[in-house]
């Protein structure tokens, strides 16, 4: 672990925009190492940069891009890159991918699939693991987004495996969620997938160069307008085809245009709310195991009432409050 | 608190296609407990310098079946050198002829493996090496 | 006494097998496969002679696709060669036959591969490192030069820029005054197991496979005797697959082109009998000889009853078969000719048309003329001194061989059906569906080997302490220098108009559809190079780096 004084001296380089020293930063970060100082130097930032009159505060969009595995994130974030930077926009990019709850290793193959010219400054990529399974978000997650805006990069990009199971973290920190799904065979989209559209803020209906792809767009379209299942806001919907190169301009525009609206517009607090609940209330149906059969068997069956069933969901989901890691040790503290 | 896990990069480069090694090794890796980012194919001396600085890698894993080796490590090595990346513990692997191995050695790759390596090997060599200085002091 | 004849004598030999010590691990392939103490006739119920073995010539071809096999004729010796210049490459071969090899095989150097010229700075270090390298007509010409190429077959192992490098032979051949009726080959074009496992790709898939079908149609109408595909298991396996995955990714491909050369309006019998395909012999004998049976048996019965085709010649599976680079060790390399002799053995078991032997030394560098020799020898003692060659189709009608065959043949149509649900071939390579399965079994066998559940001789069992080096070819650094200074003075003398006139002609093709042999052949006389060709090709097919991830 670095003395105090290394620490420092990595400080000062990052101040002098030096590249090694923000790598350095963001693996000291991911660790949860000298947090205080990180903390310290992402919040001096938007001040200095201001004064520089380079970087006004929040100008650097943070979007997030998530959807299921081998959807095409990494492949939409590459194209994403190729057109910021034709733009001559600098951006970075956190790409996470799960880590093996028994080994702790991972596999991280994100940025194989985002070209970068070796020689372009103005593009950093960097792989995460995240610990917390599928869907987690890597701690401490806005301290690096903060170290790489604070470096000057004028967007960042997450990737992420499904934020929606329910994470509001991912909208702490990003300005704008992609949500990205693909043409699907089969019949209906899941209730799962229902689930993730309400924390979504732009919809892409991806590899949009494969059949069916309409098809799906109709599905998502007439989801968001179930009555109760979205709130009053817009969520545009888009086709997107990465391998054909096409509706990444217009993809584009649509997160200029979201980022600049203000907050409440894109999410309502309702439907955030709504989200929330609906996942607390699925993971309490699965950490209830082979019992959830037995009951939806029941239920089903004519045995046990509606409000029989939701009691015993409900008692599950209270017990899960309780749980030792609800709250987070660093934020107790403070 | 424990250890983090070991940071290592894998990648091909020059133009040989052949993945068989390098995706047994990333997998062997990460049950291991390592993180492994893999670069894939095709890559060149440039970017893989350039991906092993973004990454705050510890290791780097060049495999090379082409041949080139002579080639190409030594640019990998200068780069990651004139970059500030000596602390970078770089293995090699692929089809190397048993005279090349000491070459590369003195430029400074840290070992070399031979096809069909096994990767407990490979995994004991990487934890017992001693980890490098966190941050290149200049005091 | 009285007890034992109570009992059967099969409950007898169960009572003795359940007592014996068991081995530490159950016995598999090398696969993976697991595999009975013993066979019998039970284990092949509902068997019939007539419908699942036939006779050798004759359908479904499980014994062989000729009634007498190597009693007629035997295999040809096709030993791969190729390194530096053409000129280095043209005097290997000769070197080859006056050994007494029967073929020529031409490997050419990774750059070529990969559809870029020696002057590419892509190339560097690369140029004639692992082939010889060819960039122009001219090194065609060198290449072949001296050689006769109607009476010799001649093998082109080259995928990606298949069509340019099929292009530069027909224009050599016909500079030459040669017939182009009579010229006999194989060129490799066999761009699907380039996605899924050997990575020498550079289009999209589509308009790559388009450019396969382009190469089929041309050869069937005007090089009827040519091969003008092998449609290859060999690298998949190289990959790490097993031998069910490349029997059934194979024929897979090999149905995918058939559909699409039929899309093309050709009949199937018109070019289906010239479709050759490429296999692997590994160290486990009976895996790898239920494989070839196996695959002929599915070949045919597809052939026939998918695609309709009625003549015998198209429902034949004939096939060239490479002892498996994978096996070879750079610990105690001189035993890698053992495993080659092995190998070989099982292809010629399996009934192989061709054979190629590795040599020893090819893990540690390219192969010595030392090495080369020995692994010729190999096949002659195989084909002269063991007697494998005096009966058709040896291990015909072994219980074991036979099981095998039929868990082989219904494993694969398993694949089949898991192909057709990915979409096809094409979505199972958009998808990482092939390189995936691949690569799971890749690191299976690996785990298997790291743990001592296989053993591999010199590697992880019967190691020596000291070793003590081989010989092994160097190849000097002039190559390069010499093919690159040979290529610019080729590019200075050529007409730059025509060049470009040319090029304009090969994007027009891509972009119409047409075939593109014609505009390349002529091309060739122009001394288009590879690179050039198909940078063009480029502009309008566009480049592919999509599904190399695992
Ligand atoms: N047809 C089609 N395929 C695509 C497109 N974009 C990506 N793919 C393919 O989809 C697969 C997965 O792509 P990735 O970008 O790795 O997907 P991902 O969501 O990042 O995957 P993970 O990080 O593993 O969760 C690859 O085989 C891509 O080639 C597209 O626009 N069309
Ligand atoms: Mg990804």
């Amino acid at each position: 672990m670095e003395t105090p004084r290394e620490i420092l001296e990595l400080v000062e380089r990052f101040r002098k925009r030096d590249r090694h020293a923000l790598s350095r930063l963001l693996s000291l970060t991911a660790r949860g190492e000298h947090l205080d100082v990180v903390r310290r130097l992402v919040q001096e930032h938007p001040a200095q940069a201001r004064k520089d009159g380079q970087h006004p505060e929040r100008v650097a969009p943070v979007v997030a891009v998530t959807g299921s595995p081998g959807v095409g994130k990494s492949t939409l974030v590459g194209r994403l890159i190729e057109a910021l930077r034709q733009e001559g926009r600098s951006v970075a990019v956190l790409a996470c991918d799960p880590q093996s709850p028994l080994t702790g290793g991972a596999l991280l193959g994100d940025r194989l699939r985002m070209p970068s010219r070796p020689d372009d400054e103005q593009v950093f990529i960097r792989s995460l693991a995240t610990p917390g399974g599928r869907g987690a978000i890597p701690e401490h997650i806005d301290l690096m987004v903060g170290l790489l805006k604070g470096f000057g990069f004028e967007w960042v990009i997450l990737e992420t495996v499904g934020a929606g199971q329910g994470e509001t973290a991912v909208h702490h920190v990003a300005d704008v969620v992609v949500l990205l799904v693909q043409p699907e065979a089969g019949d209906d989209i899941q209730w799962e997938k229902a689930g993730l559209l309400e924390v979504a803020d732009v919809i892409v209906v991806h590899k949009a160069d494969l059949p069916g792809a309409d098809r799906t767009e109709a599905q998502i379209r007439a989801m968001l307008n179930l009555p109760g299942l979205s709130g009053p806001r817009e969520v545009p919907v888009l086709r997107v085809s990465s391998a054909r190169q096409e509706g990444i301009q217009e993809l584009l525009r649509v997160l200029e245009e979201r980022v600049r609206q203000p907050r409440g517009l894109r999410v309502s607090a309702k439907s955030r709310l709504r989200a929330l609940v609906q996942d607390r209330i699925q993971q309490a149906i699965e950490s209830m195991g082979s019992r959830a059969e037995e009951l939806a068997q029941q239920w089903q069956e004519g045995g046990l009432s509606d409000d029989q069933v939701l009691r015993e969901v409900l008692a599950a989901a209270e017990k899960s409050l309780s749980a030792p890691f609800a709250a987070r040790p660093d934020e107790s503290a403070r | 608190m424990t250890t983090p896990p070991i940071r290592i990069v894998l990648a091909k480069i020059g133009l040989d296609g052949h993945d068989r090694g390098i995706k047994v090794v990333a997998r062997g890796l990460r049950d291991a407990g390592f993180h492994v980012i893999y670069a894939g194919l095709w890559q060149t001396p440039e970017s893989v310098v350039r991906t092993v600085a973004d990454e705050d890698a510890d290791w780097l894993g060049l495999s090379i079946l082409s041949g080139a080796h002579m080639t190409l490590v030594p640019r990998v090595l200068h780069l990651l050198r004139t970059a500030g990346l000596e602390h970078v513990g770089v293995i090699v692997g692929g089809i190397i002829p048993e005279s090349d191995v000491p070459k590369l050695l003195d430029m400074g790759v840290a070992r070399v493996f031979g096809p069909g390596t096994p990767i407990p090997e490979i995994v004991d060599f990487l934890r017992s090496s001693p980890r490098r200085t966190p941050t290149p002091s200049v005091s | 006494m009285s007890t034992a004849t109570e009992r059967s004598a099969k409950e007898r030999w169960e009572q003795e097998v359940a007592q014996a010590k068991p081995r530490p691990q159950p016995p598999t392939t090398v696969s993976g496969v697991p595999i009975e103490p013993l066979y019998t006739p039970e284990s092949l119920p509902d068997f019939d002679y007539e419908t699942e073995l036939g006779y050798p010539g004759q359908y479904p071809f499980t014994r062989g696709v000729h009634a007498t096999m190597y009693r007629g004729r035997l295999w040809t010796m096709r030993q791969f060669a190729g390194f530096g210049t053409p000129r280095q490459t043209n005097q290997r071969f000769k070197f080859l036959l006056e050994k007494g090899q029967t073929g020529l095989s031409t490997a050419f150097d990774l750059p070529t591969l990969m559809g870029l010229d020696s002057d590419d700075p892509r190339a560097v270090g690369e140029v004639g490192r692992l082939g010889v390298a060819v960039s122009t007509l001219d090194d065609i010409r060198q290449l072949y030069d001296g050689i006769d190429l109607e009476q010799v077959s001649v093998s082109m192992t080259i995928n990606a820029p298949a069509i340019v490098i099929m292009a530069f032979y027909l224009a050599n051949a016909q500079n030459r005054g040669l017939d182009w009726q009579k010229l006999r080959g194989t060129i490799q074009n066999d761009i699907l197991k380039e996605f899924h496992a050997q990575n020498e790709f550079v289009f999209p898939p589509e308009p790559h496979v388009r450019l396969v079908i382009d190469v089929i149609e041309f050869c069937t109408r005007h090089v009827p005797q040519w091969n003008p595909v092998s449609i290859s298991g060999y690298h998949i396996r190289e990959a790490g697959s097993t031998a069910v995955q490349e029997l059934a990714f194979t024929l897979a491909d090999g149905f995918h082109y058939v559909e699409q050369t039929m899309a093309r309006g050709l009949a199937v019998d018109d070019f289906a009998g010239r479709l050759s395909f490429f296999f692997n012999a590994h160290n486990d004998i009976f895996e790898e000889v239920a494989k070839y049976r196996a695959a002929r048996l599915l070949w045919a019965e597809t052939m026939r009853h998918t695609y309709g085709a009625s003549k015998e010649a198209s429902w034949k599976l004939r096939f060239h078969c490479q002892t498996a680079g994978c096996s070879l060790q750079d610990k105690q390399p001189e035993v890698n000719l053992i495993r080659v002799a092995y190998q070989a053995l099982a292809g010629v078991l399996g009934g192989c048309q061709s054979l190629h032997t590795n040599s020893m030394d090819e893990t540690l560098a390219l192969p010595t003329e030392h090495a080369v020799t020995l692994a010729l020898r190999t096949q002659q003692v195989l084909a002269y001194e063991t007697g494998v060659t005096n009966t058709v189709d040896p291990l015909g009608g072994s219980y074991f061989v036979e099981a095998l065959t039929r868990q082989m043949a219904e494993e694969a149509r398993r694949y089949f059906d898991r192909i057709q649900q990915e979409g096809g071939v094409i979505a199972g390579i958009e998808s990482g569906f092939f390189r995936r399965e691949i690569a799971e079994a890749a690191y299976a066998y690996q785990r298997d080997v790291d743990a001592g559940r296989k053993i591999i001789v010199g590697v992880n069992a019967f190691t020596e302490a000291e070793e003590k080096p081989i010989e092994i070819l160097v190849i000097d650094d002039t190559v390069e220098k010499e093919q690159i200074a040979a290529l610019r003075a080729i590019k200075t003398a050529r007409s730059q108009e025509e060049v470009r006139r040319h090029l304009d002609a090969i994007r027009r093709a891509a972009e119409s559809g047409e075939n593109l042999m014609p505009v390349l052949i002529e091309a060739a006389r122009a001394r288009v190079t590879v690179g050039e060709a198909m940078n063009a090709m480029a502009d309008v097919f566009g480049r592919y780096e999509g599904a190399a991830k695992w």
